[in-house]
């Protein structure tokens, strides 16, 4: 007997046990059920020395909302969804400089800026028009600091759809909020946190020249050198094809050209050609200011000159030089006649500017300005007229593959690699073509198209790749193809800059029931199960059994009476 | 030049079979006459194969006999008992149903319709089955009907029957919306309620 009621026991025990497991399971079913999901790019959020800049919250949860709303309308709630075609930017400059409080900001950019589509041609003239409203947008989200968050999207059917409705619905008058329905944005993401210890990696490679026998000295050097980092609104779409994406690419292809001429001794130059890839260059040239301060004092005082490379890909018919030291210093007249000369033969031209270096200045802003503090001949090849601003220039938004022009840039390519061929060689003043087309030793379209390719899909903003990011690794790989002792540094970024992680995520985009539907609904059911109620109790009972149904019984006085 | 296609086509698809005849020693035993009764079996074996398809809603109809009659009830009359099963049936039918979408997706943030028109879907299946409880009840539990009105209580009942086939139909084959198949249930339930109401009520009338 107690056997049965135990072994009964243990199975309603058991049963219990499983229904529990089944209720659990189901509570806790929760699928995606959005009418969207979008994938949505946050703007910077960073500091320099504890200042705030950029947007300074990451995670979203308001109703969606469009630039027509109605004029006074309480925004603190609403994401505004703004498509950067029709934008006026006096709105957000408006919306920006006065503090106002809004729920969050969505930017959408036409999908000709996005990463996959590379060469554009289509469409060119809307491109322009968009170009200014970009570039204006961008320099005012990177200096402001944002208390909601900003993101940015591309365009497409279902969002343009989502747009649409809510346009029209603010068009009624009425702004969306938890009791008039519409469309809710939701970004369920962490707080953004600190990275801590940003790494920067400096890359270089060595083509070690011809030492004449007997000849004790060392080689003097000619260095290259470019920063690969860049800095832009939205770090992940941040690939600056031109800033500075034509200076890496302009560099591994004279690396490849020389390591061709090296190859042979009996082609081998008396120089030694030293190739650099830095990185931090958007903040004051950190990397190149660290990796010049690694080097020993009989390096630093080998090199003859050094040559930056910054931006170089998209300019109509002038290149500048420039440079810290004045103009009449001998070596600099040198360096200048070599370039005029080889553009003059090109078709172009090259101008000089000179800029004084400020010791006490913390900005630097070329990179050849970190090679003359330490008193080492250099000159920046850029086609920037002027001096960028910090933060300027750093490859952005709208730095993206269809900015850099190919022919140009080839040019580029051919200017530095002769010249540079000529001081090796000592033809100067010489009408030698070295890198002459169709020659074994062209400059190849292919190779720089498929780098610039690959550099135009790549966001590159250096607190956001780790040591041995596969790009990095790339890097290294093709110097390492063309040069010899190719060392890595790796260094923390300065403490000036602080940077804060969460730059991509996925945009879920709900149509919501306002509150009131949700209790007007109830109102209306209530009232249609009461009348169904009546409605069965007269049928079936009689009037008066409704009747009855609400009056109390007689009273138990009465009945006992 | 289609019609060459055709040939082809019809070569490659009835080809081996005259191919398979010729060639082994079928052709020698003269079994051409097996091979077509076979066929001829087939026929009527796909024939009843798609009369099942058609009908598989009248097993609901076989389910509402097993409930009405051969159970054990209380000594219930059978006005109530009709109503009993029916309602018995219908909720039943609800929670398999609908319980589980309800659940999943009306939790959600995402707001749709779908939702309040299952529901009005099930108050028009609960009509419906009750329906078919009184006319299952009058044609297995009453014993003397009016002569005339048989036909009348079959040929609804086969309505009501036919019901989750039609709506099918009409969702699958015709393409409509969910909130016009919603509204067609809803009309034919209280139509089909007040026919049986009415043959009911003319069952109760002891007959002349």
């Amino acid at each position: 007997m107690a056997h049965r009621k135990a072994r009964e026991r243990d199975m309603l025990d058991s049963v219990y046990s499983m229904l529990a497991l089944v209720f659990i399971l189901v509570a806790c079913v929760e699928l995606c059920d959005a009418a969207t999901v979008v994938d949505v790019y946050r703007l910077i959020q960073y500091d320099i020395s504890g200042v705030p800049f950029g947007s300074r919250l990451a995670s979203l949860n308001h109703h969606a909302g469009s630039l027509h709303f109605s004029p006074g309308a309480d925004l603190s709630r609403t994401v505004v969804m703004i498509p950067v075609r029709e934008l006026n930017i006096s709105f957000v400059t408006e919306y920006v400089s006065r503090k106002h409080p809004l729920g969050g900001m969505l930017f959408l950019l036409p999908e000709i800026f996005r990463l996959e589509n590379g060469g554009g041609g289509k469409d060119v003239r809307e491109k322009e028009v968009v170009k200014n409203v970009l570039l204006e947008l961008e320099k005012l989200l990177v200096h402001a600091k944002l208390p909601y968050p900003v993101y940015f999207a591309f365009e497409n059917d279902e969002i343009d759809a989502v747009l649409d409705d809510v346009k029209k619905n603010d068009a009624t008058g009425q702004p969306a909020t938890a009791t008039t329905g519409g469309y809710k944005l939701v970004i369920p993401i962490a707080e953004p946190k600190k990275v801590a210890s940003p790494t920067i990696t400096n890359i270089q490679g060595w083509l070690q020249g011809l030492k004449a026998d007997g000849d004790a000295n060392q080689l003097p050097t000619i260095a290259i050198v470019a920063s690969y980092d860049t800095f832009g609104a939205a770090p992940a779409l941040s690939v600056g094809s031109d800033s500075n994406g034509s200076g890496v690419v302009a560099l591994l292809e004279v690396a490849r050209l020389f390591s061709l001429l090296y190859s042979n001794p009996k082609t081998r130059g008396r120089y030694n050609i030293l190739f650099g890839l830095t990185s931090g260059g958007p903040y004051n040239y950190n990397g190149t200011h660290k990796w010049l301060r690694s080097f020993d004092q009989r390096l630093r005082e080998s090199i003859d000159y050094a040559i930056c490379l910054n931006s170089v890909g998209s300019w109509n018919n002038e290149l500048w030089i420039h440079v810290s030291k004045p103009p009449e210093n001998a070596y600099i007249k040198q360096i200048f006649e070599g370039f005029t000369n080889v553009a003059e033969e090109l078709g172009f031209k090259v101008g000089l500017k000179h800029k004084k270096i400020n010791i006490s200045n913390p900005r630097v802003a070329w990179e050849h300005e970190q090679f003359s503090r330490l008193r080492v001949t250099a000159a920046t090849l850029s086609e920037l007229s002027a001096a960028p601003e910090l933060l300027e220039s750093t490859g952005g938004l709208l730095d993206s593959r269809h900015f850099v022009d190919e022919t140009s840039f080839i040019r580029s390519v051919q200017l530095v690699a002769e010249s540079l061929a000529r001081h090796i060689y000592g033809y100067q003043g010489k009408n030698i073509q070295i890198f002459a087309d169709n020659s074994s030793l062209a400059v190849n379209p292919s190779y720089i198209r498929s780098w610039l390719d690959l550099l135009s899909q790549t966001p590159r903003v250096a607190p956001f790749i780790s040591k041995n990011d596969p790009f990095i690794m790339a890097l290294k790989k093709e110097l390492a193809d063309h040069t010899d002792e190719v060392i890595m540094q790796h260094e923390v970024l300065d403490g000036m800059f602080t940077f804060y992680d969460s730059t991509k995520a996925s945009l879920n985009i709900y149509q919501v029931a306002s509150v009131t539907f949700d209790l007007l609904l109830l109102l209306v059911l209530g009232s249609y199960l009461i009348v169904l109620f009546s409605f069965l109790v007269i049928t079936t009972r009689g009037l008066d059994d409704l009747i009855s149904l609400f009056r109390r019984p007689p009273s138990r006085k009465v009945k006992t009476a | 030049m289609t019609v060459f296609h055709f040939f082809n086509c019809a070569i490659l698809t009835f080809g081996p079979h005259a191919v398979y005849y010729s060639a082994t020693p079928l052709s020698e035993y003269d079994t051409l006459g097996t091979s077509v009764k076979a066929a001829l079996v087939y026929l009527g074996t796909a024939l009843v194969k798609e009369l099942l398809k058609a009908l598989i809603g009248f097993i609901d109809v076989a389910g509402l006999y097993f409930a009405l009659t051969q159970l054990t009830h209380r000594n219930i009359s059978q006005n109530h008992k009709f109503q009993a099963v029916g309602l018995g049936w219908a909720f039943a039918d609800s929670v398999l149903h609908r319980l589980a979408p309800l659940w999943v997706g009306a939790r959600g943030l995402e707001f749709t319709w779908d939702y309040l028109l299952q529901g009005l879907e099930a108050n028009a299946n609960l009509v419906l089955s009750i329906s078919l409880a009184a006319l299952g009840s009058l044609m297995w539990l009453r014993k003397n009907k009016p002569k005339t009105l048989i036909p009348i209580i079959y040929a609804c009942a086969g309505i009501v029957a036919t019901m989750p086939s039609i709506t099918s139909y009409l969702r699958r084959g015709l393409g409509w919306q969910f909130p016009k198949v919603v509204g067609f249930e809803l009309f034919t339930s209280l139509v089909m309620a007040f026919i049986s109401w009415q043959l009911f009520s003319a069952c109760q009338r002891p007959s002349a």
